[in-house]
């Protein structure tokens, strides 16, 4: 079952059984953007919210090379994240492991892809996130119909929209 | 991937979202709460549209009460079971979370990418 989630007009998101999906077109060339995404020195200047800062401790791109990236908050938290690169494929695609590395969280990987379309000039990125920790997410999606959750997908939104309008 | 900030009071912790999602992933449990999102029901009448034993379906409950999901009234006559929303605001959080984290690190990307080219045009080496 396949069900669109909100996104904002730039990203579009939606859920496909285990797998987040979000994709996105950037202006700009697929080496380039491969090169922003992929290189250790360029991805403190994107990687995360807005007014956070990243500290990558590691990152060694090439399949079972080791990343650990932190990020920090503005209230001054940090916020680890580290894993596993699986599929290195330059400049068209990322397999890679997810931790968010806090006890109690850290067990359990998303398996992170980033596959980058040429759009001539242009490229299309499709992020996708598989929860393994997650039995069923479209089963809790599909729950997630029932009256109390869709509150709570329009407060969200409207969350989102707030913090979109803020930016 | 998980929530940015570290479980705290406001956040749920690692073990009442498993909770939630083994109780979410089951086709029995998920209908239980459909039934019971029109309105408080008696086991009985959950039963009714399941070919299953009442112990069977009472099993199905006790997943859903553990998770926080459903909760039963104490009346010795009438214990009748109700849907609690909380648990699943949880779940809807967390990837909601997750997107919104990829959602503005992507704008960010965008930013940097057309700063990129606007200082660099004809360049294909970024400064670090």
């Amino acid at each position: 079952m396949t069900v669109r989630q909100l996104g904002n007009e730039r990203t579009t998101a939606w859920v496909e059984g285990q797998v987040l999906v979000m994709e996105r077109i950037f202006d700009a060339p697929r080496e380039l953007v491969w090169k922003v995404m992929n290189d250790p020195t360029l991805v403190t200047r994107w990687w995360g919210p807005h007014g956070y800062t990243t500290t990558v401790e590691e990152m060694d791109v090439r399949p079972r090379g080791r990343w650990r990236w932190i990020n920090h908050t503005t209230g001054g938290e940090s916020a680890p994240f580290r894993g596993e690169y699986l599929e290195v494929v330059p400049p068209e695609r990322v397999v890679r492991t997810s931790y968010f590395d806090v006890p109690g969280f850290n067990d359990r990987p998303a398996i992170e892809t980033m596959v980058l379309e040429d759009l001539g000039g242009r490229t299309k990125v499709t992020a996708t996130s598989r929860f393994p920790s997650v039995e069923d997410l479209e089963g809790a999606l599909a729950v997630g119909m029932i009256r109390g959750a869709l509150e709570t997908y329009d407060r969200l939104a409207a969350l989102i929209a707030e913090d979109l309008a803020r930016v | 991937m998980y929530p940015v900030t570290p479980p705290g009071p406001t956040q749920p912790g690692p073990d009442a979202l498993s909770a939630t999602f083994s109780a979410l992933a089951d086709p029995t449990r998920r209908a239980i709460l459909v039934r019971l999102s029109s309105g408080e029901a008696t086991v009985t009448e959950l039963a009714a549209p399941f070919d299953l034993s009442l112990p069977a379906i009472s099993k199905h409950l006790k997943v859903l009460q553990r998770s926080g999901l459903v909760e039963q009234g104490r009346q010795a006559q009438w214990r009748p079971c109700r849907l609690r929303p909380e648990p699943l605001r949880d779940v809807a959080d967390w990837v909601a979370q997750y997107r919104r984290f990829w959602e503005a690190s992507f704008d960010r990307l965008d930013d940097y990418l057309r700063e990129l080219q606007a200082t660099q045009p004809a360049a294909d080496e970024p400064e670090a």
